[in-house]
């Protein structure tokens, strides 16, 4: 195995509040401590026990954050948090059969990402790693034994690959991220902020959120990787909702983020963000509910984002490749054309900012140490790559630096920073004329522009359908006689994946970033999706549930004069 | 803040007068008013109308740190507020409650928070305002499902639905508490390290937590209530692992209601140091064997017995109405129907006295009716038991003791300070004595002392759920297990054993108490209604005091414990080896 030691330039501390603390000897004490302990632990079991493990990996996650938020004026919550979790990787077999191998959807959970001291005092951390670590290597040994039994009786897996990747191992270290909350401004910008909500009379409850956190993480292996890396995520959330007369739920949301809150925007555009929120959701309650609709749409480039985040990305998830429950969308289709020609997809953690905007999806080791790298997974329209933790994959014998994880849970492949770049790009207006003519052409009254999508969520099971529902807020018909454009409210998406992407036209020449947490198997993980609006010449809705509530009997307090 | 007695007459007469304007401002108060009086309008066609209607909103300022072998493993401190709210609809005789399906969900308004600050009342309001709104849409789903359930079930009693109460003002102004958490935080990673001079331990921890809060109780029915309440305690756990693989456990516990003088920090050096030796002590033991006869409780393990063979089964369950084909999970407690009954030996006295200034006192409970002393058990029968506003067999009034959520939208009775008293008293070499004549004419080779009970709890869910499972079921809730058990030899020689648990005991067993000692033991805990008031679980908590004499309880049953061991770990601890290269 390999090992380089990689020096470079820190460039979380040009993006970060780097604490003053001279770069010393006794700054690496939770990393020297780490290996320490583990090699102690992997030299002893590796004599001692039986199976012996091949291979051992501590994680510590330091985690300090910071939320304020405030509702029409007034706080409603203030919390700092300092937590550090140890996740424990102990592998028993060997590369090609171990206790990760995945048997029909089971859920793997070993680690359980335990409380460790916020201190920097060895002889606590010793303590956990030393307990963590007896206690996941039996449960390891037992699992390897199950799948040994599971293996004699059941049909040999379609994909004949390994279990665990070899991969150069990394040394790197650098002061760790200290982010800045300032209170004082952020509880009196909330307070301000939210109490411009007061003037959207129907809103039911709104709020505006700070939250400003800083992720350390530590990272050691039997194979002698030695990792010390990290950054800030702040991000001011914007939401509102109320209900329609009919009992629907109407909401919308928006929000900033950045490495570092210094980098968050003034009040002034905060406080333009908050009157779109609220005119939206008040907007919402006038308009009229959607009626079931196949025809064609633009997306923007946030709401395409989202929707190639949930019905691409989450298939090129590498274990979902080998997994015998999963729908496997894409596994043969390598080399296979899946999108047009004009598009194509790359996950790229190493990209910082786009547009002026940080990334959400930037990190530079994934949870199993190997560095970030782009990986381009469709060129042209051509499928060619998986995101790939150190779980290979028939034809993909290593990672790609995508392995990640919330602490606590197992790493499985993941998203990162997700970017659509297109060659057939047009401006937003022609891309709106290619709308209406697409409209025409089929002999709609109107097509559908998507402005924004809070999120969605998608199927990969075997035993699901393979479909996906991404949950639009803001959907305008686009008349073709030339009608202002009207609001509509309740439209879901629905559609599965292969059909949608083949109906691409064309895309607009101005990228839009939609940054978020993305959840599955191993967790709530960072992530951005890129792209630019998209052309779809058919797209399906349906109407939304809507519940049969009726509204609040009372008037508000807030609006009836307070008597 | 702590008032006499006396003071509670005055709260009483108060009471009948219109309400007193509150000394200090309060906006939250103000606001609570104002949307009880408003809802209390609410109609929705031709259906129920809401009767009752409290609101409950509490400020928490509650500081917190814990700490390992000196180091800090989390500090928090927050500023937040409780709120909650009870909607009856209907009438006394009949309502939503009391029914499997008494908590149907209204409309969610996506409610975040209760707001922290008092800028603008009407924010507060709002808030108040779309809950009742909700609670109310539930309230009125509930009474129908319950309505159309009786359609198609019998109940055997008709008991009504909620008991009425006097109105009730008590009201105390709010004087923050200077809490020194910076202080507190480094005294918990000092304790803590102590633990490094005993590395044959295999967890420890230090905790300390302090809460300020002001509670705010107001019903349309005119009971109004605002009081401050304090709690503060420190919690030391530590276990080691015996050589078969046996984990043993100890825990100590300190609290306090005056956060402002928590406990001296030599106090809990020296109380950490005791139960690590203790814990190691234990660990290094024999297991003990199966055991019939009388067992000694002596010290703390006195009133932690009566606290869980007595304190919590002084109430009567009444259970819901279940949908067709529901069993809801209430059991009947284990003195229900024993009123006048002899239930403990004629010696004993039982009273619950909330005026008491100890950790269990209180002047109001959660339903706003005023706490006075009880006298519960008088010469061994049994004269009362702790109620709520739910109507029970046999009562149909409030004493003032509900104070815990229990289920289906009830709450729970726990006493306030309980105290036992005994008419004969021996001495504590007495007590011995007599367990050693017993043991004798029974030609018994040794009898048992218990000095602690596993009670509250520090176990792991997965341990607490064996010892429930062990116990097969059954009406009555198994002991906490004992966590120092001596056998006493005829020639007083005395023996630590570990692994045992006690099979069969429950409140008849308060009968065969042979007799008392001239102590009296003080025992503080915080009861979460949890089985073995399992640290950390529950759904709020009481301050429970138990005073009690050391107690020689004949027929006992103590059985070995059979379940499969953890083994030992591979690797030695990094404790006992030399300290390589990390350094501080």
């Amino acid at each position: 195995m390999l090992s380089s030691n990689i020096v470079r330039t820190l460039y979380v501390a040009a993006l970060l509040t780097v604490s003053a603390v001279a770069f010393g000897a006794e700054d690496r004490v939770i990393l020297t401590t780490m290996n320490d302990e583990l090699q102690r632990n992997f030299q002893a079991l590796k004599q001692k026990a039986d199976p012996a493990p091949y291979f051992l990996a501590y994680e510590i996650t330091d985690e300090v954050t910071n939320n304020v938020s405030a509702s029409l004026g007034v706080l409603n919550a203030t919390r700092s948090d300092h937590n550090r979790y140890l996740d424990v990787t102990v592998r028993v077999g060997d590369p090609k059969l171990d206790n990760f191998r995945r048997v029909r959807g089971e859920r793997i959970e070993f680690t359980s990402g335990a409380s460790v001291v916020i201190d920097d005092t060895p002889a606590a951390l010793k303590k956990r790693m030393w307990l963590e670590t007896d206690r996941i290597y039996r449960a390891a040994a037992e699992r390897l034994i199950k799948i040994k039994t599971n293996q004699q009786v059941k049909a040999a897996d379609r994909d004949q690959s390994n279990d665990f990747s070899s991969e150069e191992s990394y040394a790197h270290w650098e002061q760790p991220a200290v982010v800045t909350f300032d209170a004082t401004r952020w509880t009196s910008s909330v307070r301000d902020l939210s109490k411009d909500f007061l003037q959207y009379k129907d809103l039911l409850s709104s709020d505006v959120q700070v939250s400003v956190q800083s992720d350390n993480r530590y990272l050691v292996n039997s194979e002698g990787t030695k990792i010390q890396h990290g950054r800030g995520f702040a991000r001011v959330m914007i939401t509102a909702s109320a209900k329609a007369k009919d009992g629907m739920d109407v909401q919308d949301f928006d929000s900033f983020e950045a490495a570092d809150p210094k980098d968050l925007p003034s009040n002034d555009v905060i406080r333009a963000s908050v009157k779109k929120v609220g005119a939206h959701v008040e907007a919402l309650l006038a308009a009229r509910t959607a009626e079931p609709f196949v025809g064609p749409a633009i997306f923007s480039g946030k709401a395409s984002g989202v929707f190639f985040h949930e019905i691409f990305g989450h298939r090129i998830e590498g274990h979902r490749q080998k997994d015998e429950s999963e729908g496997q969308t894409f596994t043969k289709s390598v080399g296979e054309k899946i999108l047009p020609d004009f598009l194509s997809v790359t996950f790229d953690p190493t990209i910082k900012r786009i547009g002026g905007v940080d990334l959400n999806g930037t990190y530079e080791y994934d949870d199993e140490g190997v560095i970030a790298r782009p990986v381009k997974a469709v060129e042209n329209g051509v499928l060619r790559n998986f995101l790939m933790s150190r779980s290979p994959i028939d034809g993909f014998d290593h990672s790609n630096g995508h392995g990640r994880r919330q602490p606590g849970l197992e790493v499985v492949s993941r998203q990162s920073n997700l970017l659509v770049t297109s060659t057939h790009s047009v401006s937003n207006e022609k891309l709106r004329q290619m709308l209406i003519d697409e409209t025409k052409r089929q002999n709609k009254p109107y097509g559908l522009y998507f402005e924004d999508i809070t999120g969605g969520y998608t199927t990969t099971q075997r035993s699901g359908p393979q479909a996906f529902k991404v949950i639009p807020v803001i959907v305008y018909r686009v008349y073709a006689d030339g009608r202002p454009d009207e609001l509509i409210r309740g439209a879901d998406i629905v559609g599965t994946p292969l059909a949608s992407f083949a109906k691409i036209l064309a895309t607009s020449d101005k990228q839009e970033v939609f940054n978020g947490y993305c959840g599955a198997e191993s967790g709530s993980v960072p992530v951005s999706a890129v792209s630019p609006a998209i052309l779809i010449s058919e797209i399906e809705i349906e109407k939304k549930d809507a519940g049969q509530d009726l509204l609040p009997l009372l008037p508000s307090p807030l609006h009836e004069g307070g008597q | 803040m702590k008032v006499a007695p006396a003071a509670l007459g005055i709260a009483l007469a108060a009471s009948l007068l219109p309400t007193l304007p509150a000394a200090q401002p309060d906006a939250v108060l103000d606001a609570m008013h104002a949307e009880l009086k408003r809802s209390m309008t609410l109609t929705l066609n031709q259906l129920d109308k809401p009767y009752f209607l409290s609101y409950m909103v509490d400020d928490e300022h509650s500081w917190s740190a814990s700490a390992t072998l000196g180091g800090l493993l989390s500090s928090n401190s927050s500023t937040f507020r409780v709120p909650r709210l009870r909607m009856r609809v209907g009438d006394y005789k009949f309502d939503n409650s009391n029914w499997t399906g008494a908590n149907a969900a209204g409309p969610r308004y996506d409610l975040r928070s209760f707001p922290i600050e008092d800028g603008n009342p009407l924010v507060l309001r709002q808030y108040l305002w779309l809950a009742t709104d909700s609670a109310f849409k539930g309230s009125l789903q509930s009474i129908a499902r319950k309505r159309a359930a009786l359609r198609s079930v019998t109940v055997n009693e008709a008991l009504p639905d909620f008991a009425p109460a006097k109105p009730f003002v008590l009201m105390h102004d709010f004087i923050p508490v200077k809490f020194e958490s910076s202080a507190w935080t480094d005294r918990t990673r000092r304790v803590s390290a102590v633990f490094n001079d005993y590395p044959m331990l295999r967890n420890s921890l230090v905790e300390f937590s302090a809460i300020d809060s002001l509670h705010r109780f107001v019903t349309n029915e005119g009971t109004e209530v605002r009081v401050q309440e304090e709690t503060g305690g420190v919690e030391i756990q530590v276990s080691a692992q015996a050589p078969d693989g046996m984990i043993v456990r100890d825990l100590e516990t300190f609290y306090t209601r005056d956060i402002a003088k928590m406990f001296p920090e030599e106090d809990l050096v020296k109380s950490a140091r005791a139960i690590s030796q203790q814990v190691l002590k234990v660990a290094a033991a024999p297991t003990g064997d199966n055991y019939t006869g009388p067992i000694l409780f002596e010290g703390i393990a006195a009133p932690q017995l009566l606290a869980e063979l007595l304190g919590r089964n002084l109430y009567i369950s009444r259970k819901p109405i279940a949908a067709p084909g529901g069993n809801p999970q209430a059991t009947a407690t284990e003195l229900e129907g024993r009123r006048g009954v002899r239930i403990m030996p004629e010696i004993f006295d039982v009273v619950d006295d909330p005026a008491k200034p100890w950790f269990g006192h209180e002047e109001v409970d959660e339903e706003g009716v005023p706490e006075l002393p009880l006298a519960l058990v008088e010469k061994g029968v049994l004269k009362d038991f702790l109620r709520t506003r739910q109507p029970v067999r046999g009562y149909d009034e409030s004493n003032g003791r509900a104070r815990i959520n229990g289920s289906y939208g009830a709450d729970t009775p726990l006493p306030t300070n309980l105290i036992v008293t005994a008419r004969e008293k021996s001495s504590i070499a007495d007590l011995k004595k007599k367990l050693i004549d017993l043991i004798q004419q029974r030609g018994l080779p040794y009898g048992m002392i218990v000095r602690k009970l596993d009670f509250p709890s520090s176990a792991t869910v997965e341990e607490a759920r064996k010892i429930l499972s062990a116990a097969g079921g059954g009406s009555s809730k198994p002991l906490s297990i004992p966590l120092y058990a001596y056998r006493l030899y005829p020639d007083g020689r005395e023996e630590l054993v570990r692994g045992e648990r006690f099979k069969g005991v429950n409140a008849r067993s308060l009968k065969d108490i042979l007799a008392a000692g001239d102590d009296s033991v003080t025992f503080n805990y915080l009861d979460n209604g949890a089985p073995f008031a399992l640290l950390g679980y529950g759904s709020g908590s009481a301050e429970v005091t138990v005073v009690a004499p050391s107690v020689l309880v004949d027929d006992l049953e103590l059985a070995k414990v059979d379940d499969e061991m953890p083994k030992l770990p591979l690797v030695p601890s990094p404790a006992s080896e030399p300290t390589t290269t990390a350094k501080k």
